[in-house]
């Protein structure tokens, strides 16, 4: 299933065949592969020279202490960095191949392949739980062959809030927990069915028992698409991710250190500044 | 203070034992701050003095236009003030024509007004680069300290042949609309004219309020629409609109009390009579503020105290309509909804 | 370690050669324009500037749609429709900024700023006469005003800042319906309390107290803001130090806020200047310089446009255009001053 930056109408040739395929079946697209990205804001370099190959159906965790560059590197991912002023980048950006900075490229289609879970859950508060669960199929316009109610058990199952919201799907958004606010942004995220999910700290802003339900939608996600997940919590990388890699700032602009099965990377880790790190020693 | 050996013990009585009374916290200013409180009590209370003032004075001494007229001073479209033949004053004094007509060039000045103070507000809060923005910016509050006599002269010298040539075109189309229709071929100095230019005016503050309450949303709605592959319309369509609708309609209500009172502008450019027109397109019309300064001059005592009590009528109206419009205005300010 | 010789880049920007396309389409949109009008009954600017909007604004979608679909197109229009609700929004700025400039400026000879009106009348030839009267009369005018408003709002807004009693509520809601009062209101409230059943005429002084009511809420409003700037350390900084409560707002908020409030009361000046309204109630009329606040008429810039408006003469409009020139060169002036105090930073000494 190719993805074409040109244009093509809003068929549903992609979406309608990912809803046929079985759960835990190989996913689309070959993923996501960052080529010497860099990252400006203003004159001031953040981020510098980050290769990184996320494999189709992987879960990655980022990690390493704040400011150093995580999140700027997950935004060049889907293109939300240069939504700041001063911002630039250089490096390339390969979305099964294809750079997603390339111009000419439709950067809402990208985003429609890439989505993204924000720390602080943001649905849309004028908008019912239904509601928001389809918002960004009407946000792109993409008619849904089928049944809506379909879809919306479909993803609210897999981000693991169906059961407590099917009776009420035309309540508004504002009165759910946090822990169920930030499940409704991954339904959200699901509906438009991306291939590739960035989860931007997600938990962070929630309680241990919201945590460990999301970090296990996320398990469950991982059979069927990518996943690139940022986190200060090591417990949290180690327990989800299949990959870790371990960003720093030394005084510079941020760099990542080290990439590795996340077992390896914290039992063995092959650079001392990753040691130190998961070891607790700073951060 | 208990043994701490004993709450150690018995922890479960911790919980029953009562939590003190809070202490009120008080100080005893010293003379010179007496008084400068006080001052500032009194002084600020002049507001209220002035506006009950306003109120009274005008109600007082237009009293005697509302007792012998009653409710038709409002509603009656009939003023007139003439000498009978014995030499005694005939009066029969009726706002309605001039309510009538302050609602229909209000509504004419928000119709067109709004749209473009809010489309104004959206172009520089989210398409506008940031030098031009600041360049535009102080344009609009420049415009609000514009004279409203400069709008009038304006009106009266440049755009009333404009107004008049475009009222014709739209008698020409669209006459089969009952409001657009007129009785004969006169089209200057009319309602139409005159909500142009107030639309004009009031442009600054409904495009200020808006852009304030535009640059208020909440960015991480704004990513989360983008992040959903949205395009800048379908963001703002989804989160800007919704966010900002309470505190546009306030500002659209700040507009309309600017309209509602507004004089010179108006005297300069509509043909003012004494009879209802709902033609909008057929010159002639007027509201309760330039109709105080045009009969003013040579009014009768008797007169002179019936436009005072018009002059009660329009305060009344705008005090209602600002009260409203800032509540509203704070409201959609303050909660971020 | 990492010496980046790396360039930044912003690829989603537009680049030169992505604009092309857009001028072209523009371009073109000029040409079908002319062509149209040319060709068709439509004719005028409106049609001018209809035409191009129709045929700008579906350019630029069909180019949109081509390269990036429907959605892209939509947006497009979107992004169309906002940009032409701003130029309709600035445009008669502009033509009200041009056609005082052009049009008053044929009167201004270099005796208009020396003489007054009781050498001429609004029909005499433009070289004749003067507003030296309503320039001085303006200025009596602002002078009063401010001395009357200014203790009540400045008092009001410390009120509202400082001490913030039980009423503050209330009298902040006050200070919001009085801002909504409609100018002429103002003026015949001065002229029903004391002018009506008096013998006292109208005079500057009447007419200051009009634009006092007026200037209060500007100036109390804006005062609050910029109190509400100044930091709280600095109060606590003097309440720390065993300082009264007036001691403190004295001798350190209110230096602090200096050229905030100066602000304030500028923008309440701006505010009153170019009032007409109630100076026709109050004012009493004058064509010469009256040095006596409290009895006599006196002119002033709006009433002197005013009069020549009335005329409806040509030349007495023309001596309109003059006295809006000097009217709005005033407002221009004051508002420059006001946006150089209100950038100063709040002084934190």
């Amino acid at each position: 299933m190719s993805t074409d930056n040109s244009s093509q109408p809003n068929s549903l040739a992609g979406v309608a065949a990912a809803r046929l395929r079985e759960p835990g079946s190989a996913p689309l697209g070959s993923g996501l592969e960052a080529r010497g990205v860099h990252a400006w804001f203003g004159s001031h370099l953040a981020l510098a020279n980050v290769s990184l190959d996320f494999a189709a159906g992987t879960v990655t965790a980022l990690i390493g202490p704040s400011g150093c560059g995580k999140s700027t590197f997950i935004r060049t991912l889907n293109r939300m960095h240069e939504f700041i002023p001063t911002a630039a980048m250089a490096g390339e950006v390969l979305l099964d191949g294809k750079d997603i900075y390339a111009p000419g490229t439709d950067v809402t289609r990208i985003r429609l392949q890439i989505g993204m879970v924000f720390q602080k859950p943001n649905p849309f508060p004028s908008m019912t739980i239904g509601e928001n669960v389809l918002a960004g199929l009407k946000l792109a316009q993409i008619k849904y062959d089928g049944h809506k109610d379909d879809l919306l058990e479909e993803t609210l199952s897999r981000a693991g809030l169906w059961a407590e919201v099917k009776d009420r799907l035309g309540a508004h958004a504002g009165g759910l927990s946090g822990g169920q606010q930030q499940r409704l942004c991954i339904a959200r995220s699901l509906a438009v069915n991306p291939k590739i999910l960035l989860m931007d700290e997600p938990c962070s802003a929630l309680d241990p028992g919201s945590t460990l339900r999301i970090e296990d939608t996320i398990s469950q996600l991982s059979k069927t698409m990518t996943i690139v997940i940022v986190t200060h919590n090591m417990q949290q990388a180690a327990r989800v991710s299949d990959y870790t890699a371990f960003f720093l700032a030394d005084g510079g602009p941020g760099q990542m250190i080290e990439v590795g099965p996340t077992n390896e990377m914290f039992s063995r880790p092959k650079d001392e500044r990753t040691e130190n790190y998961v070891s607790g020693r700073f951060g | 203070m208990a043994d701490s050996g004993e709450d150690r013990e018995v922890s479960s009585t911790l919980i029953e034992r009562a939590i003190p009374e809070k202490r009120e916290l008080t100080t005893k200013h010293r003379t010179s701050d007496v008084a400068f409180r006080t001052i500032l009590n009194i002084m600020s209370y002049s507001s209220l003095l002035i506006l009950a003032a306003i109120g009274g004075f005008l109600a007082f001494r237009g009293f005697g236009a509302f007792k012998d007229n009653g409710l038709g001073f409002i509603t009656h479209a009939e003023w007139s003030s003439s000498i009978a033949e014995n030499g005694k004053e005939v009066n029969g004094f009726g706002l309605g024509a001039m309510v009538v007509g302050t609602l229909i060039i209000s509504t004419i000045a928000l119709f067109i007004g709004v749209p473009i103070s809010v489309l104004t507000a959206l172009f520089l809060t989210f398409y506008a680069p940031e030098r031009l923005k600041k360049i535009l910016v102080t344009v609009v509050d420049l415009m609000a300290s514009f004279p409203s006599i400069l709008y009038g002269l304006w009106g009266f010298i440049v755009l009333a042949p404009m107004a008049t040539y475009w009222a014709k075109l739209v008698f020409k189309y669209l006459h089969w609309i009952p409001f657009l229709n007129v009785p004969g071929p006169a089209f200057e100095r009319s309602p139409f004219l005159a909500g142009i230019v107030l639309s004009i005016m009031i442009i600054p503050i409904v495009t200020s309020v808006s852009r304030e309450i535009f640059g208020q949303t909440p960015l991480e709605r704004m990513q989360a629409a983008y992040a959903l592959g949205a395009t800048r319309w379908g963001m703002i369509r989804a989160v800007v609109l919704p966010f900002g609708a309470s505190g546009v309609v306030g500002g659209a209500m700040l507009g309309l009390g600017r309209a509602l009172g507004e004089t010179v502008a108006v005297y300069s450019v509509l043909n003012i009579v004494f009879k209802i027109n709902l033609h909008v397109l057929y010159g002639f019309g007027g509201n309760i503020a330039s109709m105080i300064v045009q009969k003013f001059g040579e009014a009768s005592f008797i007169e002179k105290k019936a436009l005072l009590a018009a002059g009660f009528v329009l305060f009344i109206m705008t005090l209602i309509v600002n009260l409203a419009a800032n509540t509203i205005v704070q409201r959609a300010v303050k909660s971020g909804k | 370690m990492s010496i980046t010789t790396v360039a930044p880049r912003k690829p989603w920007k537009a680049t030169k050669k992505d604009l092309i396309p857009v001028f072209g389409a523009l371009a073109l949109a000029v040409l079908l324009d002319y062509a149209v009008v040319a060709l068709t009954p439509m004719k005028g600017k409106l049609a001018y500037a209809l035409l191009f909007f129709i045929f700008g604004a579906g350019l630029q979608m069909a180019l949109k749609w081509r390269n990036l679909g429907r959605r892209a197109a939509i947006d497009s229009l979107a992004a169309s429709i906002a940009i032409t609700g701003a130029v309709l929004a600035f445009v008669p700025v502009l033509s009200l900024l041009e056609t005082a400039i052009v049009r008053g400026f044929k009167g201004l000879y270099p005796g208009f700023f020396f003489h007054d009106m009781s050498v001429a009348n609004y029909q005499s030839p433009l070289n004749q006469g003067g507003v030296i009267q309503a320039i001085v009369g303006t200025l009596y005018l602002i002078v009063l005003a401010t001395l009357i408003s200014l203790p009540l709002s400045i008092l009001t807004a410390l009120y509202l800042t400082e001490i913030r009693g039980r009423a503050a509520g209330f009298i902040q809601f006050l200070v919001q319906a009085m801002s909504g009062i409609p100018s002429v209101v103002a003026g015949i409230f001065i002229y029903s309390a004391l002018l009506l059943t008096t013998s006292l005429r109208g005079s500057t002084i009447m007419a200051a107290l009009a634009l006092a009511i007026l200037m209060i809420p500007t100036v109390t409003r804006t005062a609050q803001e910029v109190l509400l700037l100044v930091p709280s350390d600095l109060r606590e900084a003097g309440v720390a130090l065993g300082a009264t409560q007036w001691k403190t707002v004295v001798t350190i908020v209110v230096p602090a806020a200096r050229n905030g409030l100066i602000t304030a009361v500028i923008l309440g000046v701006a505010r009153i200047t170019g009032e007409t309204a109630p100076l026709l109630f109050t004012l009493g009329v004058s064509n010469k310089i009256n040095l006596n606040p409290f009895s006599g008429g006196q002119s002033a810039l709006p009433y002197y446009v005013w009069s020549g408006l009335s005329d409806g003469t040509e030349l007495g409009i023309d001596r309109a255009w003059s006295g809006i020139l000097v009217l709005l060169m005033l407002v221009l002036t004051l508002f420059v001053i006001a946006r150089v105090f209100g950038t100063r930073k709040v002084k934190t000494k």
